[in-house]
């Protein structure tokens, strides 16, 4: 199936963008790479530059030496920003203690986020970085570019900005590290017009939702990661831009438990794509598994012997519901017990697939470890089907944001105000029943209750009527 | 012209409040008490308002947001 847009797809040509030539992005020889000093003194960087791993000092310094050689009106922010961002570090390593102040008043006209006001507190030492924001860009569903893209921006922002940047943010952007405050309204104006391309969320609002590959490369995925992202996100277009929420809120969409962008560690609200019907089993692969035909793990396992396949211990002894079972040459699965672990079918890909009867589930609250330590997001609609345009996705949204705006303090996340009010409470108000599926282990987190109307009688009983059943 | 008076609303208390940064649920608290039947939508309406015309601007950490007025007391620079 071809990509089809939804939209117009601006085609952007590099060869027609392009601000630099070959000669001056590539205007150093490794030669004077290596015998490159930068300003100033950055002894405990450069340690960091040893072993064999890549290092930020290595690059930033490579972005030094290219804006050393390009000439003067090829860029029109300080040509030092680098090697005084890297200065400055030093400084921080020195004193144990950073030296950006934090916050400001920067942005773009209209916008309340995408742009975070950075600013040195050592402004005489490191003067070109007094000003030094971060500009976020919202990424496309699953990270998909391509390099005329890739290739204008990185002109455009060695043009207007520091030349360093980020890919991605843990929330997903391109970030975009380091520009004066005079420069952000051109680049916003190039993003937008010539490029066709947004600022992703920062502050009080709903930040750049974020998805895996999902549907376009991925054979496990339950539902198109890519549809609803790039659904909510055009639909939620005033929460991503105008912050009004009491602290940040994140989307993120994985296709299946897998979880290839980690949406239950990391998002206030995770879509998870699951099954309610039974995992597909072909037996004949299952046999070709065990005959060695097809390598496990889709031949992940490489480079080493690691023995014969062993169907016993490699997947029916590791499923968590112990609800495989393989016997007389056939494979079966208790379905109503499998938690939808994929190991099975991460193992055996050929042989196993998910079911056909696809949906979400639905977790709320996840975050890090600022207040009351880091948390997992907790299940709260077990299965929902999806369609466009996901009319019950918003309405569950919608419900959840009119709780949090109203009940949320400031800096408050979802996981931690669900928390003060206790899980109970935020189902009552979401009107939603408990379920067994919300239930880790019953003596650990017993949540669930029973109250006085869901009680045929409720608490008062007839002592005549139980004694003439029960003596004493 | 219920959103003029939540606009006047919140400018009121942006222009006598000793603080020059609010989050937005301090200044649906505000407006609720001189206008108790102001929606929270109204009043994020009116700030998207104010902010277009120039009378409120963000301050934003990078984590939070907070609006303030213009001149008052905010500088681009934070310190
Ligand atoms: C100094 C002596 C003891 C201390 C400090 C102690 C302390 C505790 C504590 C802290 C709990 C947990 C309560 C809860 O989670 O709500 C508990 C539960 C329990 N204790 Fe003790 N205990 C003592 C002696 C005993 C003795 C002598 C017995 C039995 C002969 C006993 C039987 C139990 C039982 C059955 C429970 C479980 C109650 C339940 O699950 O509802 N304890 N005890
Ligand atoms: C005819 C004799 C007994 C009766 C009718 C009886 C009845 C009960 C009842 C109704 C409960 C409350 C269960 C609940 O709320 O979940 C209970 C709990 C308990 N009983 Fe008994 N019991 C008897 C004998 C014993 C004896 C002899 C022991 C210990 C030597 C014992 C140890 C316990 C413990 C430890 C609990 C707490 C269990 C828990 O919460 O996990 N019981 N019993
Ligand atoms: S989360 Fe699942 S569907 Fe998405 S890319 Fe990973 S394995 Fe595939
Ligand atoms: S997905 Fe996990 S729980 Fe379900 S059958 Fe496979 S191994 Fe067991």
């Amino acid at each position: 199936m071809a990509f089809e847009p939804k939209e117009p797809q601006k085609e952007i040509k590099y060869s027609e963008m392009r601000i630099y030539t070959d000669e001056e992005l590539n205007n150093y020889t490794e030669e004077e790479l290596k015998n490159f000093k930068i300003k100033h003194d950055i002894p405990d960087l450069e340690e960091l530059e040893k072993g064999p791993w890549p290092s930020f000092v290595s690059d930033a310094k490579q972005g030094a030496l290219h804006r050393r050689k390009l000439a003067d009106d090829r860029m029109l922010i300080d040509r030092d920003v680098i090697e005084d961002m890297l200065g400055q570090l030093q400084v921080s390593f020195n004193d144990g203690e950073t030296h950006w102040k934090h916050g400001g008043i920067v942005g773009v006209f209209g916008y309340g986020g995408g742009v975070i006001g950075r600013y040195s507190d050592l402004p005489e030492k490191f003067p070109s970085i007094a000003h030094f924001h971060t500009i976020r860009v919202n990424q496309p569903a699953s990270k998909f570019y391509n390099t005329d893209f890739l290739r204008t921006i990185c002109d455009l922002w060695e043009y207007r900005g520091s030349g360093m940047m980020n890919l991605h943010g843990s929330t997903g952007d391109l970030v975009l590290l380091g520009t004066t405050t005079e420069q952000l309204e051109p680049i916003f104006f190039e993003l937008t017009n010539e490029l066709d391309q947004d600022l992703g969320g920062s502050g009080s609002n709903l930040r750049t939702p974020s998805c895996c590959i999902g549907k376009a490369r991925c054979e496990f995925a339950c539902y198109d990661t890519q549809d609803l992202s790039y659904e909510l996100t055009t639909y939620y277009q005033d929460e991503l831009h105008r912050p009004a929420f009491p602290y940040k809120f994140k989307f993120k969409f994985d296709g299946c438990p897998n979880g290839c962008v980690a949406s239950i560690a990391r998002a206030d609200m995770s879509f998870i794509g699951t099954w309610r019907d039974e995992i597909r089993i072909d037996q004949d692969a299952v046999q070709g598994y065990i005959a060695g035909d097809f390598a496990p793990n889709g031949g992940a396992f490489a480079g080493r012997d690691w023995g014969k396949f062993d169907i016993q211990k490699e997947v029916i002894d590791l499923c968590p519901s112990k609800c495989m079972k393989y016997e007389d040459g056939v494979l079966t699965i208790d379905n109503s017990e499998c938690v939808r672990c994929m190991h099975c079918i991460n193992t055996m890909p050929r042989a196993l697939k998910p079911g056909k009867d696809t949906g979400i589930s639905i977790l709320c609250g996840a975050k890090a470890p600022i207040l009351e330590g880091a948390q997992m997001s907790t299940l709260i609609v077990p299965f929902m089907k999806l369609e466009p345009p996901y009319d019950n996705v918003k309405e569950f949204i919608e419900k959840v944001w009119e709780f949090w705006m109203e009940e949320g303090k400031n800096r408050e996340r979802l996981g931690e105000l669900i928390q003060r009010f206790g899980l109970p409470k935020f189902l009552e108000i979401m009107e939603l029943p408990p379920a067994p599926q919300m239930v880790k282990m019953p003596r650990e987190n017993p949540y669930i209750f029973w109250k006085e109307e869901d009680v045929p009688g409720g608490w008062d009983r007839d002592i005549k009527d139980y004694r003439a059943r029960h003596k004493r | 012209m219920a959103m003029e008076d939540i606009k006047k609303a919140i400018v009121e208390f942006a222009e006598t409040n000793k603080k020059t940064k609010f989050y937005f649920k301090d200044i649906e608290k505000a407006v609720q008490k001189v206008i108790p039947d102001a929606k929270m939508r109204e009043i994020k309406k009116a700030c998207t308002e104010l902010i277009n015309d120039g009378t409120l601007i963000y301050f934003s950490t990078g984590s939070s947001t907070m609006y303030g007025l213009k001149g008052r007391g905010m500088t681009e620079d934070p310190e």
